[in-house]
């Protein structure tokens, strides 16, 4: 094999492409090309790194200096610097907010420091197009192990005990799961794997596919071993173009190498495996959905028991494991259950990958151990708020899950807290909010999702999120009445007790959630027309506070209707009559002068303080 | 037929063009032929013809790059390929561009007359103006949809693969594609449409040459994708769902596209967009219609007018 004195290892993800990966590596093999390096530094394209706002981001190896925001120009000094010199290029490394100093490595940098890899063990590390990178690092390993050296029993024994819970969102015990399957008797079982990932805000079964391809492969042949299956089907969403393209390469390759299929290692043992692509439906992330959907039917949930563990794919015992949960068996099989638990706490083993976006810094996929402290995920790896802002919660496990306010930051992440706070872990879609969100308008959003998503078997599930949705709207159009909060919360407690599936049971948790921890602002909005974050638009007036106004002038030229008024230098003016509540002033002024305020509001802007009181007199 | 059709027979093989000639002039059409792309050419912009018999493999212009050509310049004209190497990619690319059926090499006589025949009901049908999908599509779609159909048969599970694939060759999933699957699939009608409607990814309109996806997930929402779902309504005067009149663009939203990092995010046929504002999506989708540009460029003219009087 040949050496090299560097590798590059650009990121290729979906994130990174999208901002420029491609123009940026071809840039890099023509300076390298250039100045005659070609056969001392490797450019190597990787799976996503996770940071994603970051991107394009590269690390050169061995050093593992980090580099982000690559750009075409920049590509010709980077090379010269850091490979002809060895002066390691800082400007484009990544820069401490506060003390300006630049931090050359990877592990030093507070996005990736507090992060624990284990499903993404390989990521920015190998090549996710070649086996051999994958088998470089213990790749294989753990299934030669389990298809030779352990029976079923072992197998089931070694992930139950390591506590490893079902990653797709509920938490169910992977190794229960798979010891119910193996127990069944039948001549022809499925291991399913749902790659399914239909939250809105959450991206890490992708990156995972992407990134890692083979690692799913391996965990599913060894649960094959563990239940007795020989057929196998990955259920990938036709949205994630480039990972179905990776593990389809990736399902060539083992099978090639004799590593799936028939006869694996020699052991005798068969296991085939096809990539089925899903048709854009959120439901079918729901175990018994996705298994009707893989039957080519309209992909709705059946009740349980039967459970699919019995009765699943044509009616056949069959496992379905989500991408993450199938990432972590092969480590758990080298090391063992108690290294596995040596992370986590009790009940929650282990780590979790998020994917933590929003209103904050740092954005992209994170993997911490259970039972952190959401404050280290959102402030030392998030790295806070974005300037000037103040972050009001962080909404959990997407349009099943619930918004956490801020007070309760210090709980730790693990199944049991996080659903006692009414939200859920979910699949990790970690979506952070500032004051700039509205906490109805979060509640309406989901609930449009979800009652558009409603596969529509049972009424409860399916006129009623639409009828919490119709109210929602209402509220925040300002036809709310008093009493409404009441019948959101009693409509969705109904909903919760009578419908089938985990979508209908989970679909008013948003809208619960944000009553219990943000209620008075649905009540502003109700009682007072007033939507204090100035998004709903109907309930939103700007004025512009004449004692702050520098007469900068920068609101009145972003002004899309210019309703702003004023000479430069004095306090500008904005005209109602005029003004279409685009909050781009909000936005744009540096002084926060300008104040949002109630629908009805008609006073001086000097008396602005406190007038939501003489607002509420009047009503 | 009042006329006879005028075809030209395009191949690298003498013998070919020879058996076509004889086989079709019988039956009474009047054929030419043209040895390779290059002569073809020529003899189209000095002749019209009806309808183009091309081989794939030629030396020099070479039939995909000819079928371009036509469509460009003679769009009225059908093509049907002659290819002795009916590989999937290349029958995929033909089919993009176009063509109306095609003959495998080696081709018996009734194999040819008949091609021939439906061909030329096919164009004289769709002349002057392009007939609409729903009544009735080319045959070498529908013999694609039954090669695809007869593949997947045997597989339990297959109609949801089959639609996926039967979108990528028409475009879109009219009844009359689904009632074809129906059959090759002996799967009720009902069922295959309560599956079409089931799913998001399947669509029943015809989507327009672009395909503009703008995210509606919880990361894009956060950052605002609405202002940039409206500038795009607005100027392209469609809603989500909806293609444009000129079939240039097709707007849809989809539920998150898990990429999130780089919110808000839209994506444009294979292209992924991120960090977008109202003005950064028109910039680039006016990179796909001239017009579009046309207008934002005298936009930003009038806020460049404003901001110096500023």
């Amino acid at each position: 094999m040949e050496k090299f004195r560097a590798n590059l290892m650009l990121c290729a993800g979906t994130g990174c492409v999208a901002s420029g990966t491609k123009k940026v590596k071809d840039a890099l093999i023509e300076e390298i090309k250039k100045r005659g390096l070609e056969e001392e530094l490797k450019v190597v394209l990787t799976g996503c790194n996770g940071y994603c706002a970051e991107g394009p981001v590269m690390s050169v190896y061995p050093d593992e200096i980090f580099y982000q925001r690559l750009t075409v120009e920049e590509i010709p000094k980077l090379v010269e610097e850091h490979f002809l010199k060895g002066r390691p290029y800082q400007k484009l490394m990544f820069t401490e907010p506060e003390k300006k100093t630049a931090i050359p490595l990877m592990k030093e940098i507070p996005f990736f420091k507090h992060q624990v890899l284990r499903v993404l063990r390989n990521k920015g590390l190998i090549d996710p197009e070649k086996i051999e990178e994958y088998i470089s690092r213990d790749g294989y390993q753990a299934e030669a192990r389990a298809l030779t050296q352990m029976t079923s029993e072992d197998i089931i024994k070694v992930v139950k005990d390591s506590g490893l819970r079902g990653r797709g969102g509920a938490g169910f015990p992977t190794g229960l799961k798979w010891e119910f399957a193996s127990k069944v008797k039948s001549e022809v079982k499925f291991m399913l794997c749902n790659g399914d990932e239909g939250d809105p805000g959450a991206f890490m079964d992708r990156s995972v596919m992407e990134a890692d391809p083979h690692s799913v492969i391996e965990g599913m042949v060894i649960g094959a071993k563990a239940i007795g299956a020989h057929k196998g089907y990955i259920y990938v969403r036709a949205e994630y173009p480039l990972a179905v393209k990776r593990l389809q390469l990736a399902i060539d390759q083992a099978t090639e190498a004799g590593l799936l299929g028939k006869n694996i290692l020699d052991t005798g043992f068969d296991f085939e495996l096809e990539i089925y692509q899903g048709a854009g439906a959120f439901v079918c992330g729901e175990e018994t959905a996705l298994m009707r959907s893989l039957e080519g039917k309209r992909g709705m949930p059946r009740p349980r028991p039967p459970f699919p563990a019995h009765k699943g794919l044509w009616d056949k015992p069959s496992v379905l494991n989500n991408v993450e949960t199938l990432a972590q068996i092969s480590p758990i099989i080298i090391n063992g259950s108690d290294w596995y638990r040596s992370l986590g706490t009790e009940k929650s083993t282990g780590t979790k990958v998020f994917a933590l976006t929003g209103a904050i810094n740092n954005v992209g996929l994170v993997e911490v151990p259970m039972g952190i402290p959401l404050k280290t995920i959102i402030y030392d790896i998030g790295g806070g708020p974005k300037k000037g802002k103040k972050i009001k919660g962080v909404q959990l496990g997407g349009p099943s899950g619930g918004c956490i306010p801020e007070r309760l930051f210090d709980l730790p992440v693990t199944y049991e807290d996080i659903v006692a706070t009414g939200a859920i872990v979910g699949s990790g879609g970690m979506v952070v909010m500032d004051d700039n969100t509205c906490m109805v308008g979060m509640a309406k959003f989901f609930l449009e999702f979800t009652a558009d998503e409603s596969c529509g078997k049972c009424t409860p599930c399916r006129v009623g999120t639409k009828i919490l949705l119709d109210m929602l709207i209402d509220i925040t159009e300002g036809k709310g009445k008093e009493g409404d909060i009441e019948t959101l919360e009693d409509l969705g407690r109904d909903i919760i007790a009578a419908s089938l599936c985990g979508l209908g049971q989970t679909a008013p948790n948003p809208i619960l959630t944000t009553i219990r921890y943000f209620r008075e602002e649905f009540e502003s909005h109700i009682r007072d027309h007033w939507c204090k974050a100035g998004v709903c638009r109907a309930l939103t007036t700007f004025w512009i506070d004449e004692k702050m106004c520098k007469g900068c002038g920068a609101c009145l030229r972003g002004c899309p209707s210019k309703a702003i008024v004023g000479e430069k230098k004095k306090p500008h003016k904005i005209i109602q009559e005029l003004c279409v509540r685009c909050r781009s002033c909000y936005e744009a002024c540096k002084f926060k002068s300008i104040k949002i305020m109630p629908a009805k509001y008609e006073g001086e802007p000097s008396e602005l303080v406190g007038a939501a009181e003489a607002v509420k007199e009047e009503a | 037929m009042a006329e006879a059709a005028k075809i030209l027979v395009v191949d690298d093989e003498p013998v070919v063009i020879k058996s076509a000639e004889r086989v079709l002039r019988a039956e009474g059409y009047d054929v030419e032929g043209a040895l390779g792309g290059r002569e073809a050419i020529l003899k189209i912009e000095q002749n019209s013809y009806d309808l183009v018999f091309t081989d794939l493999k030629m030396p020099e212009v070479d039939g995909i790059t000819l079928i371009r050509w036509i469509k460009k310049s003679n769009p009225s004209i059908g093509i049907v390929i002659i290819t002795g190497y009916p590989s999937q990619d290349t029958i995929k690319e033909a089919l993009e561009l176009g063509i109306i059926d095609y003959v495998p090499k080696p081709f018996t006589p009734a194999v040819l007359v008949d091609v021939t025949k439906r061909a030329v009901e096919w164009t004289a049908g769709r002349k002057p103006e392009e007939k609409k999908i729903t009544e009735e599509f080319p045959p070498a779609m529908a013999a694609e949809l039954d090669r695809v159909i007869n593949d997947y048969k045997i597989k339990p599970g297959c109609l949801i693969p089959v639609l996926q694939r039967a979108q990528e060759i028409v475009g879109y999933l009219p009844p009359i594609v689904q009632k074809r699957i129906s059959k090759g699939l002996n799967i009720p009608q009902a069922e295959v449409h309560s599956v079409v409607s089931f799913y998001s990814f399947f669509t029943m309109k015809p989507r327009g040459d672009h395909n503009i996806r703008v995210c509606l997930g919880t990361a894009c929402y956060v950052k605002g994708i609405e202002t940039v779902l409206c500038k795009i309504r607005d100027t392209l005067k469609i809603d989500i769902g909806d293609t444009t009149e000129n079939r240039r663009f097709s707007l849809e939203g989809v539920r998150c596209l898990g990429a999130c990092g780089l919110a808000p995010v839209m994506v444009i046929d294979q292209d992924t967009y991120g960090a977008m504002t109202p003005k950064k999506a028109l910039g680039i989708i006016s990179r796909y219609d001239p017009a579009i540009a046309e207008a934002v460029l005298q936009e930003t003219v009038e806020e460049e007018i404003v901001e110096k009087e500023g």
